[in-house]
């Protein structure tokens, strides 16, 4: 446990460290929330957005790095079982989110006066499923995809096509027909789905169920095309 | 006593035969040397020693246990610095020399190992901005932070300078000193000579002969380990 942590902490402070990380996860959401003036409703949204950028922008190709650098194979001599490895990476990311979240949430209730949100625990749960599945696509995408650079590239690839469809970016009403039907099928659409509930304090399992699922599923396939060199 | 006994050990990935029966044992307390070419089956004989390979077939027993099997239990005793690892550029020589002794359950305080390796002056610098030697230093700490009764140093002194390499040596002297066995793998045959109390010269995935300096040379009729090796590995080809 002890190693874990000192893992999982190393990685945070390494991800503070990170220019793009923390401008992507802290500054940019912020950015966006003044330019919709404080628009509460924006805000569930870029929660999910938040944790995509890093799970799937950030983490495939930091990832692929740590393998084609050999990081991973010198904490593959240490003690440290490769499982917790990973679990240190997800634990980095999913704090570094919430840390960008909470801040952009505090900032949507204190300075633009929105109401808070309906349901505070169901919306930390929202976000931790929605942390976790978006960290576990990354693996997938690290673990399909061998080199450092395409890694970082399909990450992106499929990060930013995700969050304009899946409604964390902009809302999808405002999409035309044929691309909010794409969007019933990302991944990341059950997640702002989630959130916004939660928000709103109308709470709705199903989506929750569907990311439960998820995790699941790219957990397995992550595991099963992992290479640790 | 034995703490390493490899053997028979054979590995190929695909076609390439890699490893084709490599039999040494090392005993506690002896700074054993592997020398050999470029593709003599090194690296794969060391990955096999530390548990990141599965030979396929022999067997290798360190400090009696299997590492394939029981890597993890094995990692607790055992130092490791491996042929062009690296770390995350952005990570401190202090964070990683703690991170490191976080990780084993008996480590070494980090701090002394730090001021022992000439690190303290570093300790802030990020992995990213050290020199090649300054790396190499480090990823020598931290194959000792975890206070390990065997080590396995691969291409000990690449990338230092004369001054650094001949500190090097000082300190693995010392190691030796406090009774670690030490596996020394090199292409430096002043290196070998200096520290090694026995060598094995591999060929071709094969250990064409394992002995003390002064036996190797006795042996081929020449002046030096170096010219010895070149007879040993000539002879087998």
């Amino acid at each position: 446990m002890r190693a874990f942590t000192a893992l999982a902490a190393a990685e945070l402070r390494l991800l503070a460290r990170d220019p793009a990380s923390l401008f992507f996860m802290v500054a940019f959401p912020l950015m966006l929330l003044v330019l919709k003036r404080g628009d509460s409703g924006a805000v569930p949204g870029y929660l999910a957005m938040i944790a995509a950028i890093g799970g799937m922008g950030a983490l495939p190709g930091l990832l692929a790095s740590y393998r084609e650098r050999k990081v991973l194979k010198r904490l593959a001599t240490t003690p440290i079982s490769p499982v917790l490895l990973l679990g240190a990476q997800l634990v980095a990311q999913v704090a570094a989110g919430l840390a960008g979240s909470a801040l952009l949430v505090v900032v949507t209730i204190a300075v633009f006066g929105a109401q808070p949100p309906g349901n505070v625990v169901l919306l930390a749960a929202a976000f931790l499923l929605c942390s976790v599945m978006v960290c576990a696509l990354g693996f997938v995408i690290a673990a399909v995809v061998r080199n450092t650079r395409g890694a970082s590239l399909i990450g992106m690839l499929v990060m930013f096509p995700m969050i304009f469809l899946s409604g964390a970016a902009v809302p999808r009403k405002v999409l035309p027909g044929s691309l909010r039907q794409i969007g019933d099928f990302l991944p990341l659409t059950p997640a702002v789905e989630a959130l916004g509930d939660a928000w709103s304090g109308t709470a709705a399992v199903f989506p929750l169920l569907i990311l439960a699922g998820i995790i699941v599923a790219a957990t397995a396939a992550g595991a099963a095309l992992f290479r640790w060199e | 006593m034995e703490v390493i006994e490899v053997t028979d050990l054979r590995k190929s990935y695909g076609d390439t035969v890699a490893v084709d029966g490599v039999t040494f044992t090392v005993r506690a307390g002896e700074t054993f040397g592997i020398v050999g070419h470029n593709g003599a089956g090194k690296t794969t004989t060391v990955e096999c020693l530390i548990g990141l390979r599965r030979g396929d077939a022999g067997t290798v027993r360190v400090l009696g246990e299997d590492p394939a099997r029981r890597r993890r239990a094995l990692a607790q005793r055992l130092g490791v610095q491996l042929q062009d690892s690296s770390l995350p550029e952005r990570l401190k020589v202090a964070e990683a020399l703690r991170l490191f002794g976080a990780l084993y359950r008996d480590a070494a305080d980090w701090r002394r190992v730090m001021d022992r390796w000439g690190l303290r002056p570093l300790a802030r610098k990020a992995f990213g901005d050290l020199s090649g030697g300054q790396r190499q230093r480090l990823m020598l700490a931290l194959a000792l932070v975890g206070d390990p009764e065997v080590v396995v140093l691969d291409e000990l002194t690449t990338g230092l300078d004369p001054i650094a390499r001949r500190e090097t040596w000082r300190l693995i002297g010392e190691l030796k000193a406090a009774g670690t066995t030490v596996v020394l793998v090199s292409h430096y045959f002043d290196e070998i000579e200096a520290l090694c109390d026995r060598v094995a010269v591999l060929a071709r995935g094969r250990v064409a002969a394992t002995g003390t300096t002064g036996e190797l040379v006795a042996r081929t009729g020449t002046a030096s380990l170096e010219e010895a090796y070149l007879a040993l590995e000539g002879a087998d080809r």
